[in-house]
């Protein structure tokens, strides 16, 4: 039997599933005007920060760029420069939670509500041998 | 306060003849991790098997595993926290060890990390030894939670993968390759061993390399040295050391230009080769979406790749697009492979124009090209021929070449991750059944190129970071296709980081196992470096030559003593690929400590706490082994790493799984599914056969470096594979007449089981563990004897001394030792003096490095001389 690669796939009964979409950043009360949110900075951002624990609040419809933006006002440019590469992307071994989940997307939204969010970053180690 | 409890690990009091138990757990002989029983009686070890329920060598353990027992039984291993007493460091100075206490040792180490953390942690260096593969985890937080970028694996990398897991990741989303040895009926080594040594997976694939030979696959090895995969081939082809790459881009255009034989439907759906390139090497792109276009045959117009069926994109022709002229990426492969005739190669790589040409045949024709096999009820493409590398052909100033043109072969064919091919380890997971936990999957990143769903840190191969002046000592942020870097210690160190404005110095270091005075390269070199570090504390089993450059040594305890949570994970490393099952063993203690040794991970947390940054690692064990709620450690808590343990393992596998569960059980598996191992047609993502992105990060490289007075030679970044020779090729000095290159001894792993005296025994009763390998013709010719003591000098005037083997298996030009012997720590009596260094002959400098993927040169060309002639 000879058959194009991709005809292997379309005539197939299995597939790789898609990712399951992420879990809601937050899931509670929709209704406040305004998000508020708990940033709690890690190992070399929490050294090089002279605050490590950090609160503010952002508008509704507010998304995970606009917290490493406010951030970025706050801290310096130093911050933007570990946490976001030239382009304006997160740098991979820049882990980011809300709520305890992780985050990827810096286009993700937070949800309002009426406690804070909770926001760790953390910077890994990038490389590894062997 | 101290978390650790010794009374944790007591044996419960037995009476003779009760405790007789067989303990599911993992190796650490090297870092295959294959899994174990340990079967204590009366609270002695008495045996180590193979655990036939785990994946993970399926009941089979090498010579070394089952030999994991005199080292943990060896008198020689610490006991107790040394302190040197003598301050000045140097690899002729006694340290003058005297033993102190768990309390004074951690108090000193604590002052000395809260001082420079408070200055700048960046001056904080760790180091791992690869072997142990369950110290990455904790040795990874704990760089993450100080703060510091800096870490490194020593000679790891360096030698063995900076260029196979870059070009394993990037075209098979792997850390490593293998032939898929249920279905493969031609394999093609380069320099790799896979199935009949030591590495990754090392017990599961010889089992199916055995069984693959059985069933008749035909098995061609080529390596300067008639080696342990070559031993059971069906033919040996011998190479000039470091020439990998000319063979294999003659193999290539014999394919393409020749026989006219490659996989175009392949080529179209799964890699660039349809993307169309300007003049100026770069894709040619889309003005609104800025994606590469192809060529649409059906249309007859240039169109994003995105839009096209891939069956009517074209690959070859010259095409028009806004009045530039442009040629698909394989089109220009076919034109760049033409100059690399047979004849050609033969002249680089000493292997004849008429082998060459019939193993491209050979190769080719197996592929059966077009045609699909049913596995398990799916239809799927069938390529049973795979071309695999490893640390023989990469090593070398020429790297990435030399693996990406042997990679080649498999994709022009279509033989990449289908039934029959080049397999990468487990590339693909839909997770365990019950929680999804452990899933990933490629995916598609810019340029629809592909990007690893698993990998074993963050410096992801593919898409490279944007280079940048650097922060690391190891430059990796600006040479951002290398990975393990030579220049924490090599000899222009200094004059690099002046270069490059790094506003620091590296002042302490944090040393687990690696014992880096051997296992990177001249021992002058990485000796200077050491020394200038104000502090170093190390971990150890015994006293070994890096160790003696420490200032307190603290006796660790060995895998027979101790847990890890993911002996086998991430599954792109060692565990088995091809089908079968997924399989998650853990590591834990069959024994108790001796003396006052404590596992390693518990004093890292200890540590932490100590210094006051124990919260710092929490967050990091957080987000290395990805905890998720409920199962998350919490700020302000101190943990046990045992209770870590069992955090992963309920995050994982559910609340009914945790380390309780696993310490009955061993591990956990199941099955794995024919398109999870056979992933590549179901996954919408494509891999470069020309690298359009090298090129640009070149440029890149070039205006950061060259302004600071450092070359980047442009030949280094070409979008597709050339030969480029190493330094040794280019030696035109009298009588500098042979490659010397080292080779990985099947019963040695790295330079940690030197000390072990039934594997001493046995190197012992090998003929060429202990001795340097040479051609016997070219020895005669010489008027060498067999056995004769020799000394062995380098173009530099470095020189080893060792005893010569004759034997007709190796290249004529090829001079061949066995790692990395020759230890001279009265710390390890049993490995004393047995052996070459071979290292000791390396060069440590930007100029022997791989300007591309900083991969270090490991060949080096030599003369012989009787040692009795030199003085």
């Amino acid at each position: 039997m000879s058959v194009r690669w991709d005809a292997v796939v379309k005539y197939g009964a299995v597939g790789i599933r898609k990712d399951p979409p992420p879990p809601p950043l937050s899931a509670q009360d929709c209704r406040a005007a305004v998000i508020q949110v708990h940033v709690q900075l890690f190992g070399a951002l929490a050294a090089a920060s002279p605050e490590r624990s950090i609160r503010f609040e952002l508008p509704a419809g507010a998304v995970i760029a606009d917290v490493l933006a406010a951030l970025g006002e706050r801290l310096g440019e130093a911050f933007s420069e570990r946490v976001l590469d030239l382009t304006g992307a997160k740098h991979r071994h820049c882990r980011l939670f809300v709520d305890g989940y992780p985050v990827e997307q810096l286009r993700a939204p937070l949800d309002a509500r009426s406690g804070p969010t909770q926001v760790e970053i953390i910077l890994l180690i990038a490389p590894e041998g062997g | 306060m101290n978390v650790f409890d010794p009374q944790r690990f007591k044996l419960p009091p037995a009476e003779a003849g009760e405790d007789d138990v067989w303990v599911p757990s993992s190796c650490a002989l090297c870092y295959g991790t294959c899994s174990i029983l340990a079967h204590r009686v009366d609270g002695v070890v008495v045996k180590i098997e193979g655990n036939p329920e785990s994946a993970v060598g399926k009941g089979r353990l090498c010579g070394k595993g089952v030999s994991g027992i005199m080292t943990h039984y060896d008198p020689n291993r610490l006991r107790y926290p040394l302190r040197r007493t003598n301050h000045k460091k140097g690899l002729h100075e006694d340290p003058g060890w005297k033993r102190i206490g768990w309390d004074e040792a951690l108090g000193e180490i604590t002052a000395v990390l809260r001082k420079v953390r408070a200055d700048d942690p960046r001056k904080l260096v760790v180091q791992r030894t690869t072997t142990v593969t369950s110290s990455r985890v904790p040795l990874h937080a704990f760089a993450t939670a100080f703060g510091t970028p800096n870490f490194s694996v020593s000679g790891g990398g360096q030698h063995c993968g900076n260029g196979a897991h870059l070009i394993s990741g990037i075209m098979h989303a792997s850390w490593s390759v293998v032939p898929d040895f249920e279905y493969c009926n031609y394999a093609i080594y380069f320099g790799a061993s896979k199935g009949h040594a030591a590495g990754h997976a090392s017990c599961s694939n010889m089992g199916k390399a055995a069984d693959a030979r059985v069933r008749g696959m035909k098995m061609v090895v080529v390596d300067p040295l008639c080696n342990f995969a070559a031993a059971k081939a069906t033919e040996w082809v011998p190479l000039r050391v470091g020439t990998d790459a000319a063979l294999a881009l003659g193999m290539c255009n014999v394919m393409v230009n020749e026989l006219g034989i490659y996989d175009g439907p392949y080529l179209q759906a799964k890699t660039n080769a349809p993307y169309l390139i300007g003049p100026d090497q770069l894709y040619v792109r889309d003005t609104q979406s800025h994606a590469p276009l192809v060529w649409d045959l059906r249309t007859r117009s240039a169109r994003p790749y995105t839009d096209v069926a891939a069956a009517d994109m074209a690959l070859e022709g010259r095409f028009t697009v806004n009045g530039t002229p442009c040629f698909p990426a394989f089109h220009r492969l076919r034109e760049h492979l033409q100059k690399f005739t047979p004849e050609w190669a033969e002249k680089i790589s000493s292997v004849s124009a008429a082998t060459i040409r019939r193993l491209a045949r050979e190769f080719a024709t197996e592929a059966r090209i077009g045609s699909t096999i049913v596995v398990e009820g799916v239809t799927l493409p069938y390529r049973p021929v795979a071309a695999i590398a490893f640390r023989g052909a990469q090593g070398h100033r020429n790297s990435v070449y030399n693996f990406l043109a042997v990679d080649l072969l498999n994709h022009l064919v279509g033989a990449a991750d289908v039934v029959g091919s080049c397999l990468g380890f487990n590339p693909t997971c839909q997770g365990h059944p019950d929680t999804g936990k452990v899933r990933y999957i490629p995916s598609a990143g810019p340029d629809g190129l592909m990007v690893t769903g698993s990998w074993m840190g963050y410096h992801y191969p593919y898409q490279p970071q944007e280079p940048r002046l650097p922060q690391n000592l190891g430059l990796q942020d600006l040479f951002v296709i290398g990975m393990t870097s030579p220049f924490l210690d090599s000899t222009d160190r200094e004059d690099m980081w002046k270069k490059f404005e790094v506003p620091y110095r590296p002042e302490v270091m944090v040393n687990f196992g690696a014992n880096l005075v051997m296992s990177i390269a001249n021992r002058d070199a990485v000796a200077a470096s050491l020394e200038k570090y104000k502090f170093i504390v190390s971990f150890d089993l015994f006293l070994n030559e890096t160790s003696n450059f420490a200032d307190i040594v603290l006796p660790d305890c060995d895998y027979l003593q101790s847990f890890d949570s993911r002996s086998n994970f991430p599954f792109i490393f060692s565990l088995p690929g091809g089908l079968g099952e997924w399989c998650w063993p853990i590591k834990q203690p069959a024994l108790p400590p001796d003396g006052e040794q404590r596992p390693h991970a518990d004093v890292l947390l200890e540590i932490a706490d100590r210094v006051g940054f124990g919260a710092d690692l929490n967050a990091a064990y957080n987000a290395w082994l990805d905890l998720q709620p409920p199962y998350r450690l919490a700020g302000g808590t101190r943990y046990t790493y045992e209770q870590i343990c069992d955090a992963e393992l309920q995050n994982n596998f559910g609340s009914q799984h945790g380390l309780d569960w696993f310490k009955q059980h061993g591990l956990i598996k199941w099955k794995k599914k024919p398109e999870e191992v056979y992933w590549r047609p179901f996954v919408d993502v494509r891999v470069p056969i020309y690298w359009e992105f090298l090129r640009p990060i070149g440029d890149k490289i070039a205006a950061i470096a060259e302004p600071r007075g450092c070359k980047i030679p442009p030949e280094y970044y070409q979008p597709l594979p050339d030969f480029l020779p190493c330094r040794s090729h280019c030696c035109d000095k009298p009588g500098f007449d042979f490659y010397g290159f080292y080779y990985r001894d099947i019963v040695h792993t790295n330079s940690f089981t030197m000390e072990n005296p039934w594997l001493d025994e046995v190197a012992r009763l090998d003929p060429f563990s202990y001795t340097i390998a040479i051609n016997a013709g070219e020895a005669r010719k010489r008027k060498f004897a067999d056995g004769q003591p020799v000394w062995v000098e380098s173009e530099t005037g470095r020189r080893v001394r060792g005893r010569l083997k004759f034997t007709e298996g190796i290249h004529p030009e090829g001079l061949g030792f066995a790692a990395m012997c020759g230890h001279w720590s009265d710390g390890m009596p049993v490995a004393k003096g047995k052996g070459v260094f071979y290292n000791d002959l390396l060069e440590l400098d930007w100029e022997h490095v791989s300007p591309t993927n900083i991969n270090l040169d490991l060949c080096v060309k030599v003369r012989v001389m009787p040692a009795e002639s030199v003085s």
